[in-house]
């Protein structure tokens, strides 16, 4: 009925289809180029860069050579002082070197790794039993909690930021880091469980119940037959879910900026990163560069899990 | 027999019942503790004279009287609807826009389709830079392409540094990074409609904007309403993308984290904010369960 397009309407929807993808991928593109370009070179407003500039990776990556120190001469003769340890010259050195310059971008990548597989990996697992007894099970105040779940996803992060804040200073948490990396990872468990159970429940209703009869008939219990027959028949689910928790852990800002202003070492990278921009040494180049490589996991990702993950997210009321 | 048989059953169902609060006990346990718990404790706090380190002192209804006195907060209300009404519409239209152009048959069609969801997967911490990068008043692509090629004025203006535009610039921001969620669900819809519907308009004579009229709109009556409504939902809560790209528009809960912990501290404040906030996010998520989820 639709087939038949007549030249000018195949023109208008090409022409339609680009400027739409242009204007989904341009900002990705200034990012890319901006990170590739020389400082003198940013006021060039096309996109390729007219040097390849790779130093702002190489610095973000520690793949620049150590910079020659420039030291004073009178400085000098005390280094050269044979009287003075070695362990004073190196302080004497570290004085004129750490100009508060190196942003250790692979701790925060690190720190950000961490947590976010950590709380994926909790909250998949917690959220997968939680939701196949809501799916398949029946017991008190079931409908109550299937419900309460998608009432408590969307009551947003800004809503509990004080009392979850003064919780943790109640309870002694937030005077330590140890203390506050786990208040963090609790309240990351939280705003992933409910999406999770939501996904993941979802997902165990469309599986056929006759499976875990006839595996229950073959003398499995409840549990065996979830472990042997739903788990396995899930797993491009659960890496799906997995992934979701992942990306929200690995994105957040609000309560990271809240809990861990102080404790620069345990900074992820989206408080790490703002702190750089807004910080006096922010240059472009390295903010870009910085901005790529946080974003290339996440949309590494998200290629890998893209098949079901648009199913499941259009399946609820996932945030967006 | 049968005695034993019920007697049976009667074990079983206790058994499954059993079993099901043992697998839920962990999760339901943590967002017990965790978000219905601070729900309730934010409402005891809202009372109280409440500083950083923990100190309490209360004070009564004095919290809700200086906010409902303070002209910062209706301000921030203000930008909020404006923030609301902007980004709900703009991502409902090019939402439905993209589905419908997507939903049509073209080369590299899957290579479009997985390109435009990439501003929702994208963290907002690496795109925000980008977008302050396109509106940088010295380098910025936004400010060459108006003053230098178009010469629609002479000067360069800082469009993210003045509150008033950088609520637009906010706004466009939100609709690019949004709009792929609420175009995937219009998607599916759209792909489920039957195709007989827009042949029997065809028929009766209605051109493409007849059709989308009299055959589109009605079927897509409730996912735009679900759009719409979780747009809001969610966007009344944004804090992320519009403090990243624009400290200084003040939607409502960045004036709630400016009470809370910039500045003059006042967490008792903060909570009277989120109470009546949660008021109103409660009546429009029953709404969602009510109306939407049960259509």
């Amino acid at each position: 009925m639709m087939n038949k397009r007549s030249t000018t309407q195949s023109v208008i929807l090409y022409a339609l289809v680009l400027a739409l993808v242009i204007f989904c991928v341009f900002p990705f593109l200034q990012i890319l180029s901006t990170s590739l370009k020389h400082p003198i070179d940013w006021g060039n407003p096309s996109l390729i860069p007219r040097v390849l500039h790779l130093d702002a990776y190489k610095e973000l990556l520690g793949l620049m050579p150590a910079k020659e120190v420039d030291v004073p001469a009178s400085v000098q003769r005390l280094l050269d002082n044979p009287a003075l340890s070695a362990e004073k010259k190196q302080m004497l050195l570290d004085k004129f070197s750490a100009g508060g310059d190196v942003f250790p971008f692979g701790r925060y990548m690190l720190n950000t790794f961490v947590i976010s597989f950590v709380t994926g990996i909790c909250s998949t697992f917690l959220a997968s039993l939680a939701a196949y007894a809501i799916a398949r099970l029946r017991f008190p105040a079931q409908s109550l909690m299937a419900n309460g779940v998608l009432f408590v996803y969307m009551v947003g992060g800004v809503l509990l930021m004080v009392p979850l804040y003064q919780m943790s200073v109640n309870v002694g948490l937030a005077s330590s880091a140890a203390g506050t990396i786990f208040s963090l990872f609790l309240i990351y468990l939280i705003q992933t469980l409910p999406v999770a159970m939501y996904m993941l429940g979802n997902y165990f209703r469309t599986i056929p119940f006759s499976l875990e009869e006839a595996a229950m008939m073959d003398g499995c219990s409840r549990v065996e037959a979830f472990w042997r027959i739903i788990m396995p028949l899930s797993k491009p689910m659960l890496f799906t879910v997995f992934i979701y928790c992942f990306v929200i852990a690995w994105n957040e800002y609000l309560f990271a900026s809240v809990f861990l202003k102080q404790y620069q070492d345990f900074q992820t990278l989206p408080l790490a990163l703002q702190t750089l921009f807004t910080s006096k040494n922010a240059i472009w180049d390295r903010i870009m560069a910085a901005s790529m490589l946080t974003l290339l996991p996440v949309v590494i990702c998200f290629m890998l899990a893209n098949k079901h993950l648009s199913g499941g997210l259009t399946d609820g009321g996932v945030k967006g | 027999m049968q005695k034993r048989e019920e007697h049976m059953s009667s074990v079983l169902i206790k058994n499954e019942s059993r079993l099901g609060l043992k697998l839920v006990a962990p999760a339901v346990g943590i967002i017990g503790l965790l978000v219905i718990y601070p729900i309730l404790f934010n409402i005891y706090l809202s009372f109280f004279d409440v500083q950083l380190n923990g100190t309490k002192t209360f004070v009564g209804m004095e919290n809700y009287t200086d906010l409902l006195g303070n002209p910062r907060y209706y301000h921030s209300i203000g930008v909020s609807v404006i923030y609301l009404i902007g980004t709900v519409i703009g991502t409902t239209v090019l939402g439905l826009a993209a589905a419908i152009l997507m939903n049509q048959e073209f080369r590299f069609r899957n290579l479009a389709r997985g390109l435009i969801l990439l501003p929702y997967f994208a963290p907002v911490i690496s795109v925000v830079f980008g977008w302050q990068f396109i509106f940088d008043p010295v380098n910025g692509i936004y400010n060459h392409v108006v003053v230098d090629v178009l010469h629609l004025t002479d000067t360069r203006e800082n469009l993210i540094g003045n509150p008033d535009s950088a609520l637009f610039v906010v706004i466009v921001f939100d609709i690019w990074k949004h709009f792929p969620i609420a175009y995937l669900l219009f998607l599916a819809k759209l792909q489920s409609v039957p195709k007989d519907l827009y042949e029997a308009a065809a028929i009766d004579g209605q051109n493409a904007w007849g059709r989308f009229w009299h055959v589109t709109l009605p079927e897509l009556r409730f996912v735009i309403a679900t759009v719409v409504l979780l747009r809001i939902i969610w966007n009344l809560n944004r804090f992320e993308d519009v403090y990243l790209l624009a400290p200084n528009v003040e939607t409502l809960p960045i004036f709630t984290y400016y009470q809370a912990f910039a500045g003059i501290v006042d967490q008792g404040v903060a909570a009277a904010i989120s109470v009546i906030q949660l008021l109103v996010l409660v009546g429009l998520i029953w709404l969602y369960v009510r109306k939407v989820l049960k259509w």
